[in-house]
């Protein structure tokens, strides 16, 4: 239970005979914790029933280390002027894999914009997500979820979008469940605080999950609030908030579970705040050395998610040598392939930019769709 | 025959839009047990049910947002704003995402909601309550902006906006809710979108209105006539996207133009419509096309108010202007 | 470049092969943070970065063997500056620029008329010169009234007629003259009864502009009004003005204070038929320091005629008509030639001008 209410009663006063309403407690609330398995890859906590088996973690540890070769490859790109900006998810792997894996290919995932994880498990193309960073919007036509929405610029703005997708799912009467993601800085906003209040208020099919990883560019958790957890403002929309180890994917992926099940069987919904840490800079322009300092991110390279999860499944016995290293070149053949396929495609033509601002293009805008096709790359 | 106002206008197209249609759905503050401040939603709760329609808390970056995720989701929601000066919130949602999911998405998402508010002063309101925010709208690519002139206007002009598979800003002239009624027959029929409408034909000079201020323009416009000037009116109707071609082919013919419009004058669509006409209708022109506006200044607060609002006067003398000039 | 060799993996090793790299060239690495994996003969390793620094260079590809101690990766040693945003690529530049503005376009006379497009668009279908239409509207405006109005005139009047040949010459020269000259005339008569029945007068008149331009110079002169200079000349070359079905021509007889009169005469014959027969060289119409326009042979008695430039004077003969006189205080009749002196005030003054006529009558006033 994790709202505590006591009643309290009229006392009579012993002297004066008066009566008065006692001072009371109307509300308390308790936000616990969770974490199995710790940074040494050690069980801390007794396995929940989906992970006793070790074999049922590999298909996390291998999203986790795809999703990882990735983001490498993404920030290589960057590098050599291939690709544009690119918010890397290094160390965050372990959230987008736990979460996607306890929804249902028909839920919804409403994305920040670093949740490539996430994305890559549900069924997003490495070759669509590339496309996106690259600057083409062919990258949001998921041929895969085809219902789940696209990368969220605008910190925040996806969770109202959240609450009305949760709307239209239970106003449908279907089981099925909006999960949204965001960032330690998007719990300032307004949009957040709308949303989950709506959640609260109309006991909504929705998961926010806060993917907090200390850092809004150079802004520090500890100046994004002064409440102690970003789990606990689930309090003041009257839903369930809970902490989990974001590194930790058995957690994420418990929680993740629960809160989905709790949703889909009509309970409402929750707030799971994922603790972990952004290894890499904000975005691949960004000089995360401006304002923190290396050795801060040094010491939580020891807490990195797939370290942990690797020693964990070596010592069960779950994985060899030669799988790290048919899983490292699997992978790296993969998003290889996806890379060449991404620098191969070429852009859309410039009639495009007119062809899904409407249904239909209004007869107003037939010119200007003509002219640009017509015109020449005056800044090639 | 059924004379409505134009508010009992708009709550039957609602109504019979969401009987025929029951991916429609009503919400907002407001609108359900009470109706709607302006009663726009009379009755719909009574008849279709709290899961059409829906009391939200008040959050108008909320109730805007939700749409896009309900619209996404193949539902077709029509959401009030309360008043005109709340509507700037949903500016981040209409502007950032529901004018672009389709396109941002290569059409996979789509978002059919129509975002219904008045607007507009003369009523005595409050501070806030008598914004005039078209133009800051119909500078949006991917949107539709609406405004009745009329009862049986908002009838046809709100069906049509909810047929329509993409985002539609509908702002309904405040000062119109209850100033006269129309018949107003509810037989379903959308009247169409990116259109003008011409409500008078005169050959001596062309109107260009919308919303509220159509009906001072036809009173000038009678005023006029009296003295044997005949001029056109014409009502925009819908901002975005412009049938610029009506009112070219009007002012080929008179070769004059005022364009009238509430908003104060920087910046607000009477500008669009005079670059417009300058650009491809320029040998046309006997005289420059002059904009009635509002001043650029805050609206007053009411014991100003009627001095702010243009009316009959100043488009009687806008009009003498052009038609003297040469 | 600060090298970083791979160390000893242990297991008596001397080499590992790469799997996987975790970093690419330009990211900024902190310690401790996994670079590459590395195949050994027990496991697959993740070498972390011995420092923090940006890497410069990757050192090999998935599959390379790397021996201990060899270069694995370079950091750069100098720190990289700012690039100042978070996203997308600011474009950076070091020129400055220039607030000085660029050179004013050629002169553009605006015309002054005021008129919509409208009317103008009218204007231009109807054929009407928008210069020449006198407006009416307030503060100038052109109106549609006001154009249609011309229209109708223009339209009485007949098509124009484009001039050609000499015509247009003219029309070119003296549109020239009146740009540039500062025209003043003076005029008088001269008394010429003593003159015979066969007097030749325009060899009296080039007789007598000898003269003058003896007494007086600077009425055979050229003036260059940009160089603010004239030239005065020693030989009178006199153009005469002929008028012609074709048009004005005005041929040059050369030296005529060299020449007698009979020879004058044959000069002046000559240059007739060459002119009416459209022989005259081109030469022959140029060079003349000073003009004679013998009008009166048409009829006419004073004018004021118009300078060719760059000449600085030109002379005008009227009809030689009898008049009454006062001689002695008695009316006489006698035969009167009137003369017109204009001159370009720039170059010549009036007292010039006065003496350079008085010359003249002195001269015509001779029986011979």
């Amino acid at each position: 239970m994790w709202l505590n209410t006591e009643s309290g009663g009229v006392r009579k006063n012993a002297s004066s005979g008066e009566a008065h309403i006692a001072m009371r407690m109307i509300a308390s609330f308790e936000i616990p914790y969770r974490q199995f398995l710790g940074p040494e890859g050690r069980e801390t906590e007794t396995m929940p029933a989906f992970a006793r088996d070790p074999a049922a973690l590999l298909p996390l540890y291998r999203a986790m280390v795809l999703t990882r070769t990735f983001d490498s490859k993404a920030i290589s790109l960057q590098r050599t002027g291939r690709l544009g900006t690119y918010p890397p998810c290094l160390g965050q792997e372990a959230i987008g894999v736990g979460l996607a894996s306890a929804m249902e290919p028909n839920d919804v995932l409403l994305p920040s914009y670093r949740e490539q994880a996430a994305q890559l498990w549900r069924g997003v193309s490495p070759l669509e997500i590339l496309l996106y960073w690259g600057g083409d919007e062919r990258g949001s036509d998921f041929a895969g979820p085809r219902h789940d929405f696209p990368i969220c610029v605008p910190v925040s703005s996806q969770a109202p979008h959240a609450v009305g997708v949760a709307l239209a799912m239970k106003l449908k009467g279907e089981r099925r469940v909006a999960v949204c993601c965001l960032g330690d800085g998007g719990t300032s906003k307004g949009d957040f605080y709308e949303a989950i209040n709506l959640a609260g208020a109309m006991q909504l099919p929705a998961v926010f999950v806060v993917a907090n990883n200390q850092w809004a560019i150079s802004v520090p958790r500890s100046a994004q609030t002064g409440a102690v957890s970003l789990a606990q403002k689930a309090v003041a929309a009257g839903i369930p908030g809970e902490q989990v180890d974001g590194n930790d994917v058995i957690a994420v992926a418990d929680a993740a579970r629960r809160a989905i099940e709790t949703a889909r069987s009509g309970g409402g919904s929750t707030l799971i705040e994922a603790i972990t840490y952004r290894l890499a800079d904000h975005t691949t322009v960004d000089d995360a050395r401006r304002y923190r300092d290396d050795s801060e991110v040094s010491r939580h390279w020891e807490l990195e998610p797939i370290a942990r999860l690797r020693r964990y499944l070596t010592e069960k016995g779950a994985w060899s040598k030669a799988d790290e290293e048919r899983l490292l070149v699997d992978c790296a053949a993969e998003i290889n392939a996806a890379a060449d396929r991404y620098l191969a495609i070429q852009p859309q033509p410039p009639a495009t930019m007119f062809d899904h601002l409407y249904a239909q293009l209004p007869a107003e805008y037939a010119a200007q769709r003509q002219e640009a096709a017509a015109e020449a790359d005056e800044h090639a | 025959m059924p004379e409505l106002t134009l508010v009992q206008a708009i709550n039957l197209a609602l109504a019979h839009e969401m009987a025929a249609d029951e991916r429609v759905l009503v919400l907002g503050e407001d609108v359900g047990v009470n109706g709607g401040v302006f009663r726009a939603t009379e009755g719909l709760l009574q008849r279709f049910g709290r899961s059409r329609v829906i009391d939200t808390p008040l959050a108008e970056l909320l109730i805007a947002g939700m749409s896009v995720g309900l619209a996404a989701e193949g539902f077709r929601p029509v959401a009030e704003i309360q008043f005109s000066g709340f509507i700037y919130p949903t500016l981040d949602q209409i502007v950032n995402h529901a004018s672009r999911l389709r396109n941002r998405t290569r059409g996979r998402l789509t978002c059919p909601l129509v975002l219904r508010s008045p607007c507009g002063g003369g009523v005595h309101a409050p501070e806030h309550h008598s914004e005039s925010p078209e133009a800051m709208f119909a500078h949006v690519p991917g949107l539709r902006v609406v405004i009745p002139s009329s009862p049986s206007a908002a009838y046809g002009l709100l069906l049509a906006a909810i047929r329509d598979p993409d985002p539609v800003v509908f702002l309904e002239p405040t000062r119109l809710y209850r100033a006269f009624k129309e018949e107003v027959i509810d037989d379903g029929a959308a009247a169409p979108l990116d259109a003008c409408f011409t409500l008078r034909e005169g050959r001596d000079l062309t109107f260009v209105t919308w919303g509220a201020m159509t009906r001072d323009v036809l009173a000038a416009a009678d005023a006029l006539a009296a003295d044997g000037i005949k001029t056109t009116v014409i009502d925009v109707a819908t901002l975005k996207p412009l049938d610029i071609k009506t009112i070219l082919a009007s002012v080929e013919k008179t070769g004059r133009c005022v364009v009238v419009q509430e908003a104060p004058l920087t910046g607000g669509f009477g500008a669009e419509i005079a670059a417009r006409l300058a650009e491809q209708g320029l040998t046309s022109l006997l005289a420059p096309v002059v904009r009635v506006a509002g001043y650029d200044t805050v609206m007053p607060l009411p014991r100003l108010e009627s001095r702010y609002m243009p009316g009959k006067g100043r488009i009687l003398a806008a009009a003498r202007r052009v038609l003297e000039f040469a | 470049m600060k090298a970083f060799a791979l160390p000893d993996l242990g297991e008596g090793l001397h080499e590992a092969e790469i799997v996987a790299w975790h970093v690419s060239a330009g990211d900024h690495v902190v310690a401790d943070q996994p670079l590459v994996s590395m195949e050994t003969e027990k496991a697959v390793v993740e070498i972390p970065a011995p420092w923090s620094g940006r890497i410069a260079k990757l050192h090999g590809q998935p599959g390379d063997r790397v021996a201990v101690g060899a270069t694995l990766v370079e950091y750069e040693e100098a720190a990289t500056g700012d690039i100042g945003t978070v996203v997308g690529t600011l474009p950076q530049g070091a020129t400055v620029a220039s607030t000085a503005a660029a050179e004013p376009p050629g002169e553009r006379v605006p015309t002054g008329i005021k008129a919509t497009p409208a009317v103008r668009a009218l204007a231009r279908k109807l054929g009407v010169e928008l210069g020449t239409v006198a407006p009416s509207g307030a503060d100038g405006l052109v109106t549609r009234a006001d154009v249609e109005r011309a229209a109708r005139a223009l339209s009485e009047a007949g098509p124009p007629e484009p001039l050609r040949g000499v015509r247009r010459a003219m029309a070119g020269s003296m549109t020239r003259s009146h740009a540039e000259v500062v025209p003043a005339t003076l005029t008088d008569e001269a008394d010429v009864e003593a003159w015979s029945d066969k007097a030749d007068v325009t060899v009296r008149l080039a007789r007598a502009i000898v003269a003058a331009c003896r007494a007086e110079p600077a009425l055979n002169a050229w003036y260059d009004g940009k160089a603010v200079a004239r030239r005065l000349h020693k030989k009178v070359d006199l153009a005469i003005a002929m008028d012609t079905g074709d048009g004005l021509f005005a041929p040059v007889l050369r030296n005529v204070e060299t020449r007698d009169p009979a020879d004058l005469r044959r000069g002046l014959d000559a240059m007739k038929r060459d002119v009416l027969a459209r022989t005259v060289p081109l030469e022959e119409l140029r060079g003349a320091t000073i003009t004679l326009s013998n009008f009166g042979t048409l009829g006419g008695r004073h004018a004021a005629l118009v300078i060719v430039p760059p000449q600085a004077a030109i002379v005008g003969a009227g009809r030689i008509v009898p008049r009454i006189v006062a001689v002695n205080g008695q009316p006489v009749a006698r035969r009167l030639l009137p003369l017109s002196l204009t001159f370009d005030h720039r170059a010549v003054t009036g007292g010039e001008a006065a003496r350079f006529l008085r010359a003249m009558i002195a001269d015509l006033a001779m029986e011979e």
